[in-house]
């Protein structure tokens, strides 16, 4: 019988051993590094709660005031909430629902435009910030800083600093939807540019074509469900942010959030905030759908 | 007639093509043999012009196509179709669309980036479909097929190009016997029935006695061998491969090659055929 597993013989083991130092190293080594690593890590979190002054006892105590609120929220609605409050009778005085509504629907709007502002105006940059496409290494290295700067700064920011510019109201909502979104779209599409297979790009080169057609042709085919995926998922990221910024006055819903907070209708507050759910919840029902369509188109086999 | 005169090419320190002179007669069908890093793949794609020459030039019928550059250099890209051993397709696309590139040099810019494809474009396209026996795959995604059939897809797209030269770079590596014989037919037909020139980088020394009309050997950047498939003895197949010459011969018999064979009549070096 011959053995299937070769044993080393002695000599053969120290051989090895010695020849390859690095490889036989003691266990212990790992469990160090990984306590170098967490150490560090757990001294910060530790410190972080000592000096931000955390006591658990107010924790306990916020708890209960949460209680409280909750029961405040309860149900919503957006009508009368005067007592003796009648949740049906309440239902029955609707002009508020129709402008809470109407200006949901602002929000949408400004989310909307504002991602599709900075999804077109990005391609662009985008392909200026893609290493594989832009040879110039300081126009590359300018744009990915440019962007980096736009995309730092929070929507919430650029709102302040839009309505500053353009007055209070809806469009200082689109200008600092897009403009933030401006900066990842630029980014997240360089990278997509950037991990594209170059092989379908060498076979259009190959028979001829321009620098146009590998863009058209070998690019975009590959990067185009990505950044349609990327597309969506911002715009439900964004209509939560139109949301946010409509309390300091970019329009929309957030404003009538602010205003029922500072009055407070708590009432009301629930029932926007349920309303801002629906539609986020709405959108990525829809997103998702379109989002399959793309990808999916004309896989697999089609009748001849 | 294609002239490469004295043709170089340098990466960093490495001399991946040195020196090379070769005169290739239209409608040949040349295949390049030689060990892996033997510059096979430098020198094919500097005839395409997507690597570009350090020294020496490449004459085609007198022109200089070294020195092109723009329009002229995109129609000479045109006029030598190349196929690649990973087929380069454009995966998410339908196979008649990654044929329809192949037209794309002909068309105007604004057509072709709009995806709009005359009705003859599409009519050839579908018609060098039909001849590797794929037409019914014409609607598919590219990616969804084999190997196979992915390589004659490929195929497909060059001779839509209507080139004068194809330049084939390891076109049967990824693929299996039987989808070998299929690409090796294709080509060879390409080239008796149409004329057009082939220049094939083969690692199978049997395949290339098979099929090839003449053999160019390589050996770190130089042409060692050039001449006929019966020229080529086991002695100078073993110093053009070294030790490694037992893997790309069938057997010991490597003297078995027979020029005629290359017609087509009889290929007899493959082992399964369907
Ligand atoms: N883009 C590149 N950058 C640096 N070195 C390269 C490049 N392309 C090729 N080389 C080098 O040039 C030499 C020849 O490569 P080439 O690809 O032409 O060989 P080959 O004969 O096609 O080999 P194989 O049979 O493995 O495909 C190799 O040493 C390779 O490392
Ligand atoms: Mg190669």
């Amino acid at each position: 019988m011959t053995p299937t597993r070769q044993s080393p013989t002695r000599d053969e083991r120290q051989r090895l051993i010695l020849a390859h130092p690095l490889l036989f190293r003691s266990g212990n080594r790992q469990l160090i590094k990984l306590a170098a690593w967490l150490a560090p890590a757990l001294i910060a979190f530790c410190f972080g709660f000592y000096w931000l002054d955390i006591s658990w006892g107010r924790v306990w105590l916020g708890l209960g005031r949460l209680g409280e609120f909750v029961s405040l929220m309860l149900p919503p609605t957006y009508g009368d909430t005067n007592a003796p409050f009648d949740f049906w009778r309440s239902l029955s005085d609707t002009t508020k629902l129709w402008i809470y509504l109407q200006s949901l629907a602002e929000t949408l709007a400004i989310a909307f435009l504002g991602t599709f502002i900075a999804a077109v105006c990005a391609i662009p940059i985008g392909f200026l910030a893609a290493k594989n496409v832009m040879a110039n290494t300081i126009l590359h290295f300018l744009t990915r800083r440019f962007l980096d700067t736009v995309r730092t700064v929070d929507t919430l920011v650029w709102a302040l600093i839009w309505i500053n510019v353009v007055g209070l109201g809806p469009f200082a909502g689109i200008l600092a939807i897009a403009t933030s979104n401006f900066g990842l779209f630029g980014k997240l599409y360089s990278e997509a540019i950037e991990t594209a297979d170059t092989k379908p790009v060498e076979g259009i080169l190959s028979t001829g074509g321009s620098h146009l057609h590998t863009v058209r042709f070998g690019l975009l085919p590959q990067i185009l469900p990505i950044i349609v995926s990327q597309i969506l998922y911002q715009f439900e990221s964004n209509t939560r942010s139109a949301t946010i910024i409509g309390i300091v006055g970019a329009g929309g819903i957030g404003q009538h959030l602010y205003e029922q907070i500072k009055i407070l209708e708590w009432q009301h507050v629930s029932f926007l905030v349920l309303l801002v759910l629906a539609a986020v919840m709405m959108i990525d029902f829809i997103s998702v759908r379109v989002r399959f369509a793309i990808i999916g188109i004309k896989q697999g086999s089609v009748a001849p | 007639m294609l002239a490469i005169e004295n043709i170089s090419r340098k990466f960093g320190h490495k001399q991946a093509v040195s020196g090379v002179h070769l005169q290739i007669p239209a409608g040949s069908f040349i295949g390049v043999i030689g060990r892996s890093g033997a510059g096979k793949s430098t020198l094919l794609r500097m005839i395409n012009r997507l690597v570009e020459p350090t020294e020496g030039r490449i004459l085609f019928d007198g022109v200089d196509i070294t020195k092109l550059s723009g329009k002229a250099l995109r129609d000479w890209r045109s006029d030598c179709a190349m196929i690649f051993q990973q087929f380069n397709l454009v995966g998410r696309m339908d196979v008649l669309t990654n044929v329809l590139t192949g037209r794309l040099n002909k068309v105007s810019a604004l057509r072709s980036l709009a995806r709009i494809w005359s009705v003859d474009d599409r009519i050839m396209a579908l018609s060098a479909l039909e001849q590797f026996e794929i037409a019914n795959l014409a609607a598919q995604r590219a990616d969804s097929l084999s190997g196979g059939q992915q390589q004659r897809v490929a195929i497909a797209r060059a001779l839509v190009q209507e080139p004068k030269i194809i330049l084939a770079d390891e076109p049967i590596a990824s693929l299996d016997p039987r989808n070998t014989k299929i690409v090796m037919d294709a080509l060879l037909r390409i080239n008796k029935h149409f004329g057009i020139t082939v220049i094939c980088n083969l690692h199978s020394l049997d395949i290339a006695r098979d099929y090839c009309d003449r053999l160019v050997g390589m050996a770190q950047g130089r042409v060692v061998f050039d001449d006929v498939p019966a020229a080529l003895t086991a002695e100078k197949s073993r110093e053009l491969y070294g030790i490694e010459a037992a893997d790309v011969m069938d057997t010991s018999d490597a003297a078995k090659g027979v020029f005629g064979q290359a017609m087509g009549g009889s290929i007899s070096g493959l082992q399964t055929s369907h």
